[in-house]
């Protein structure tokens, strides 16, 4: 499903070329809170990649499919009260079949995720 | 078979529980099924299921091996494991609706509540997907 308006909603952004910072709020009213974890809501760590992914898609303007990731550190816990807004920092570098896509999820506080890896068109 | 339900090996629950059965387990090694079905919440426009859903599957797999190893020791609600790292995913292509995963687990070291494991994903024999990761899994009291 499309995370953008469910799971997460861009309030700006800040475009420089492939580059970009996304300012986004999690939305507590999301319906995947009602499993992960039931009374005690954690943003799925796979949610944030997904919304990586859209916002590379974004960026880039075309369709991606996330076919390796290197890395993807996911150093904080993020919840939609504890943080409820994130900036995501994100570069798109043309490999060919698509982009090496770098981004980082943080806050004024904390570094939430660290990701690198290759998005296909 | 485990017969144990996966509501009391993981505290994933729907719209997110991504795996159907954990089949075998042993100290080291687990195997898990899930069908894809209409209206999981991983399932794009179309019919096909997210990268980030197979990623989910694979975490839940390792999950629900470190929830039988807890509830075989003896504790009453599993544990909640956490991503900590993805490392060295590919995926070949998503799985689309109907389709059976299967996917085999392996344990690496265990060091300060992470785990590292090994996970890999088939249809029908073929290898769709694999990573490795790091689970940080946090005992309930």
């Amino acid at each position: 499903m499309l995370l953008e308006n469910t799971y997460y909603r861009i309030i700006h952004v800040k475009t420089d070329g492939l580059s970009a910072v996304y300012r986004i709020a999690f939305l507590p009213g999301c319906e995947v809170y009602a499993g992960h974890f039931p009374g005690n809501p954690v943003c799925p760590g796979v949610c944030n990649i997904g919304t990586i992914k859209e916002c590379a898609m974004k960026l880039t303007g075309q369709k991606l499919f996330i076919s390796t990731i290197k890395q993807c550190r996911l150093t904080a816990i993020a919840t939609p009260d504890g943080s409820p807004e994130v900036d995501i920092a994100i570069t798109a570098i043309p490999t060919g079949k698509g982009f090496l896509i770098t981004a980082n999820i943080t806050d004024a506080e904390k570094i939430y995720m660290q990701y690198k890896g290759e998005m296909t068109i | 078979m485990i017969s144990e339900d996966i509501t009391k090996l993981i505290p994933q629950r729907d719209p997110i529980l991504m795996i159907d059965k954990l089949i075998e387990v042993d100290d080291d090694a687990a195997l898990t099924c899930f069908s894809v079905r209409a209206g999981n919440y991983f399932i794009d426009e179309d019919r096909w299921l997210s990268e980030t859903g197979l990623i989910e599957h694979i975490a839940q797999s390792a999950s629900a091996w470190a929830g039988y190893k807890a509830i075989d020791a003896g504790a009453g609600t599993p544990p909640v494991g956490y991503i900590g790292e993805v490392k060295n995913f590919r995926c070949y292509r998503c799985p689309e609706i109907g389709d059976e995963l299967l996917t085999s687990i392996t344990i690496g070291s265990k060091i300060a509540g992470i785990t590292l494991i090994t996970g890999e994903t088939r249809v029908s024999g073929e290898i769709i997907a694999g990573t490795q990761m790091k689970i940080f899994i946090s005992p309930n009291p």
